[in-house]
């Protein structure tokens, strides 16, 4: 029971102790108080190009990132003709190219094609890997710039001497620490194909036919899993993402990935107080960010480590009620009954096993499942999809708020836009225009306030709703009623929070151009990849260009004075406001889906149908 | 817009040479000369020792292998197809409302379940099989007391019922020469179940060409109504000409009976006690490429099928040594085998002091002990042993049984 606890417990632990001094090395780097070596510094004055006003800053972003998308979408159709490909992996679909260029440079890294199967190492150290360095990079600068506005410098910076910041000084460096331990554990770095061992017998067919090779896929993989975590990215190497036991071969790298996850979007919430010069704004968002964390976490293992699949469980005969509408226009309720059900003798005591790996211990799946989506890194070491149906809820509640720590600099960005409409609401009930950090909050603020915070739900609920009535939906999934119904919520959740784990079993893959028949296409994988896809770009994109629009709003605002009437954003009762008005805020938006999805599954008979 | 251009492209420039050659350059370099082995994918030989040499490889100490042998343990399932496939990881993805993820359970618990504790008030002894008594209520051919149980079961389970038809016509396309397994079905049917076939096309209302749902109701139906108490199955047969060819048969009893009607078997005898199976016997991985069981379901393995299946195979080998020593392979029939083997069995149990089967339960009982490791030490987790090393390691402590007893 205790070795529950103990896992969970020290990844948030660790990772709170280690936030510290990497949110005081961001704040160092962030604001230039380094003093790079003459050749470094020569090179970094290649690329500043001065300082930037909020248009020249979102223009950069904006012209830097169309040229991210461009390189990944070259790379990959360009596959069969590069080098490192030493299994001949062939032309790829071309929505698949189309969606994996945008999940990965909007640092997304939704995969509807598996790793070791579809890509060619070339593939996937130029653009996967890469994008992953500069998408994560990315959204460190957008919060960088936001902080700038806030605290009413007169330029926001310059995004390409921000980016090679944070790629060259932060990720770069943690990546190549993560890389090393990785492999010590047993990571691949190779750039041999595909391995063919020939394994005992006893590992053939029963029917004595001859013992077929085993054949294993490898490749540089400790490149690439240090910083889909650290980049807040989470696409794996292989479709079974940090499941695989290349990916994450231990106990110890299933906690050291854990750590590399929550590592910089914690500290970049460290880095807001100390490039603010206020501590204590950044301590109430901390704790409110770690109380929801653990919050979400403790659900998960709850849910799923200390109960056992329910499906094999048995369950009392019982009647519900279904609503129906009369002809008349009123309702009634129509019973139904449901009989008795035996479970089957299988000793749950570690809880729901499906979809998990033994070495990560009795917990190591939930956490994993909890953290993952909280911070939208969407590596993944158990299948959500596998999850028992409440503990499902968690994952959702972590991508729909998009703010507990969130992806680097991101999740920040989104709480700040919840902060400034707590404000507001708060501002509404005092009767005085709501302030944040000596700036009012005005009719232009909330409207990018409010359209930051929109675009989220809009781009889940009208494409969810949208696929749920056609054959789009319905014919991609690959479980029952309910189940079926989260699954095309969890996708388009995942796209738009930037997360980019699944309920991986949606058929959703086109693979290659050229179609094996034996293992088809997904019927209606294009229309995944395009709608994921502009999702995708809409929600990484609107918000971010909203919140530092808003940002430089306030910069060029007066202060005013602070006064005893002024409402601080540095107590604990705001701390409970913030609470509140995320939880409210969220309840409101999202709970009609996550009745129709997992709690209508919990509730529902189980399993259902045959 | 130039100087945002130009910086862009240096930007991008610099960015690719770093993260894409560089850095990969350099994690290369220290993976191939420090940690050598496990960058190339921890391959061990058939020693369980490193090799570099994939040829030498029997597999990757990280990866799982599909062991199926009576006499080896065997790992969790996998969704992956087929199993343990690491060129291509996956996970079943079935949600616990899913009646494949029950169904797959009561599949692998059918053949292998025993009555347990307190089983007696049944009038059932604690560690009998269950599966005989599955196969004799099905003979009943009933289900909640109304006849007509295969019937019952593709109505319950259309899906299921489904899965079956497009199962069994992969299975035989081959031999029908075509790549629709509905159409090989169909062919299959009407050659081998000629009346049930000609009863379906009479009663007919359905489509030209039917898919594997049309078919799978009436088919089972058909079935039900025709042979109460039987469970279609494919077996193989040889040809005159000595070919093995595949045909749709019908059985009363064996592992498909047991497997598809465990959990029917279940819902009415729901209060019988049996011994619950380690869920990760059943239960499969994230990966489909799991390398542990728990230490627990090694033991259950071992008590109930490793290690007698272990002492057979000793058995065997030494009874084929015993008869090529005479030099009269050819001529031993089997009534000499038989006495043969009772011979080398009374004199292997002398040896070991003991019976054998029992001498290799504590060798291997001793070895699990050796082979068991925890994550992180056994802070967060139960204690665990890599199939595919037990496996290998099993093998070099049988040779050691065995050359003792020389």
């Amino acid at each position: 029971m205790w070795r529950v606890w103990l896992f969970p417990l020290a990844v948030l632990g660790i990772a709170v102790a280690l936030s510290l001094p990497a949110g005081r090395y961001l704040t160092w780097i962030m604001d230039g108080r380094y003093r790079p070596p003459g050749w470094l510094a020569w090179l970094e004055r290649r690329f500043d190009t001065g300082p930037q006003n909020v248009r020249q800053y979102l223009l950069a972003l904006l012209v830097f990132n169309t040229l991210m998308f461009v390189v990944a979408f070259g790379v990959l159709a360009l596959q069969p003709w590069l080098p490192l490909n030493p299994d001949n992996k062939g032309m790829l679909g071309p929505t698949t190219i189309f969606h994996t260029a945008i999940s990965f440079f909007t640092n997304n890294s939704l995969q509807h094609y598996a790793g070791e199967q579809h890509l060619s190492y070339f593939s996937q150290l130029g653009a996967i890997v890469w994008s992953m360095f500069l998408s994560g990079g990315v959204g460190l600068c957008a919060l960088a710039a936001i902080i700038r506005g806030l605290r009413g410098d007169l330029h926001l910076g310059n995004f390409y001497l921000d980016l090679w910041r944070a790629v060259a000084y932060a990720l770069l460096p943690a990546s190549l620490i993560g890389a090393l331990l990785f492999m010590a554990a047993g990571v691949p770095m190779t750039f041999e194909g595909v391995a063919s061992a020939t394994p005992r017998s006893g590992a053939e067919s029963p029917d004595g036919e001859p013992a077929v090779a085993q054949r294993i896929a490898r490749g540089p993989v400790a490149a690439l899993v240090p910083v889909k975590n650290l980049a807040s990215v989470g696409g794996g190497f292989f479709g079974a993402n940090s499941a695989h036991p290349f990916e994450n071969p231990t106990a110890a790298t299933n906690f050291l990935t854990c750590l590399l996850i929550l590592l910089f979007p914690c500290a970049v919430v460290v880095m807001f107080g100390r490039m603010l010069g206020r501590p204590r704004q950044a301590l109430v968002i901390y704790v409110v960010m770690l109380a929801l964390l653990a919050g979400m976490t403790g659900w998960a293992i709850y849910w799923d480590t200390l109960h056992p699949n329910p499906g094999l469980m048995a369950h009392a005969a019982r009647t519900d009620v279904v609503v129906v509408a009369t002809a008349d226009g009123k309702t009634s309720g129509r019973p139904v009954a449901l009989a008795a059900w035996a479970d089957l003798p299988v000793n749950q005591s570690l809880g729901n096993l499906e979809g998990k790996e033994l070495r990560f211990g009795t917990s190591g799946g939930s956490t994993f499942a909890a953290v993952t989506t909280a911070v939208a890194c969407g590596s993944v070491n158990c299948m959500h999809d596998s999850l028992n149906p409440l503990a499902g809820l968690s994952p959702f509640v972590g991508m729909w708020v998009n703010c507990v720590f969130g992806g680097k600099g991101i999740g920040l960005i989104n709480l700040l836009i919840f902060l400034v409409v707590g404000l507001f609401l708060t501002g509404l009930m005092v009767g005085r225009t709501p302030e944040y950090l000596g700036k009012k909050l005005e009719a232009r603020e909330m409207k990018l306030a409010m359209i930051a915070l929109l675009v989220h739900p809009v781009l889940i609920l009208v494409p969810t709703g949208l696929f749920a009535a056609r054959d789009w939906g319905t014919k991609a999934t690959s479980n029952p009623a309910a189940h079926g119904f989260a699954q095309i919520l969890y996708e388009f959740s995942s796209s738009s929070a930037g997360n980019g784990s699944g309920f991986e079993g949606l058929h959703d893959t086109w693979g290659f151009n050229d179609i094996d028949p034996d293992s088809p296409p997904a019927p209606y994988s294009q229309q995944w990849d395009i709608a994921t896809g502009l999702v995708m770009i809409l929600g990484r994109f609107l918000p971010i260009l909203a919140a530092i629009a808003l940002a430089a709003g306030l910069a060029a605002k007066q202060a005013t004075p602070f006064t005893i009437g002024t409402l601080r954003t540095d107590t604990v009762t705001f701390g409970f406001v913030l609470l509140g008005t995320i939880l409210l805020l969220g309840a409101l938006l999202f709970l009609p889906a996550a009745v129709l999805g997992p709690v209508a599954e919990h509730l529902g008979p189980l399993p259902f149908g045959g | 817009m130039s100087a945002h251009i130009r910086a862009s492209l240096l930007l991008l420039v610099a960015t690719l040479v770093i993260c894409c050659v560089l850095y990969p350059l350099v994690l290369w370099g220290i993976g191939q000369t420090v940690f050598h082995n496990k960058a190339e994918g921890s391959l061990i030989d058939k020693e369980g020792k490193p090799t570099d040499d994939p040829t030498r490889a029997v597999g990757s100490r990280l990866i799982g292998q599909p062991f199926t042998g009576d006499e080896y343990f065997q790992p969790r399932p996998s969704a992956t197809t087929p199993a343990y496939n690491a060129a291509a990881s996956g996970a079943s993805n079935w949600a616990a409302s899913n009646y494949r993820l029950r169904d797959r359970v009561a599949r692998l618990l059918g053949p292998i379940v025993r009555y347990g504790r307190g089983a007696e008030k049944d009038g059932k002894k604690p560690g009998d099989l269950v599966a005989p008594d599955i196969e004799a209520w099905f003979q009943k051919g009933k289900y909640q007391g109304k006849p007509g149980i295969v019937k019952q079961w593709a109505e319950m389970h259309s899906g299921l019922a489904e899965d079956w038809v497009k199962s069994t016509g992969d299975a035989v396309k081959e031999q029908w020469n075509t790549k629709d397994p509905v159409e090989a079905f169909l062919a299959q049917w009407r050659k081998d179940l000629p009346e049930l076939y000609a009863k379906w096309q009479a009663e007919k209302t359905a489509k030209a060409e039917p898919t594997a749902a049309d078919l799978a109701g009436p088919f089972f139906a058909i079935l039900s109504a025709a042979y109460p108490g039987y469970w279609p199955v494919v077996a193989e047969e040889k040809t005159p000409a000595g070919k093995t060819v595949k045909k749709l048969d019908r059985a009363k009893d064996g592992t498909d009976v047991q497997s598809a009607f465990f959990d029917m078997w279940r819902q009415e005898h729901p209060d019988v006690s049996l011994e619950q199976v380690p869920a990760d016997m059943v239960m499969a991985s994230g990966s489909g490429l799991d390398p542990h069981i728990t230490l627990e379901n090694a033991r259950y393995q071992l008590k109930y099928r490793v290690a007698d299946a272990q002492a057979e195979k000793l058995v065997k080998l030494h009874v084929e040594r015993t008869i090529k020593a005479q030099g009269d392979a050819g001529q031993v029939d089997e009534a000499g085998r038989k006495k043969i083997e009772e011979q080398v069995r009374g004199k292997l149990d002398a040896q070991v002091g003991k019976p054998l089967a029992q001498k290799v339960r504590e060798v291997l009982e001793a070895l699990l002990n050796e082979k068991q490791e925890a994550p992180l030490g056994g802070l967060v987790g139960v204690p665990l042993v890599n199939v595919l090393e037990v496996n290998l390691a099993m093998n070099d402590r049988m040779q050691r049984l065995i050359d003792a007893g020389k």
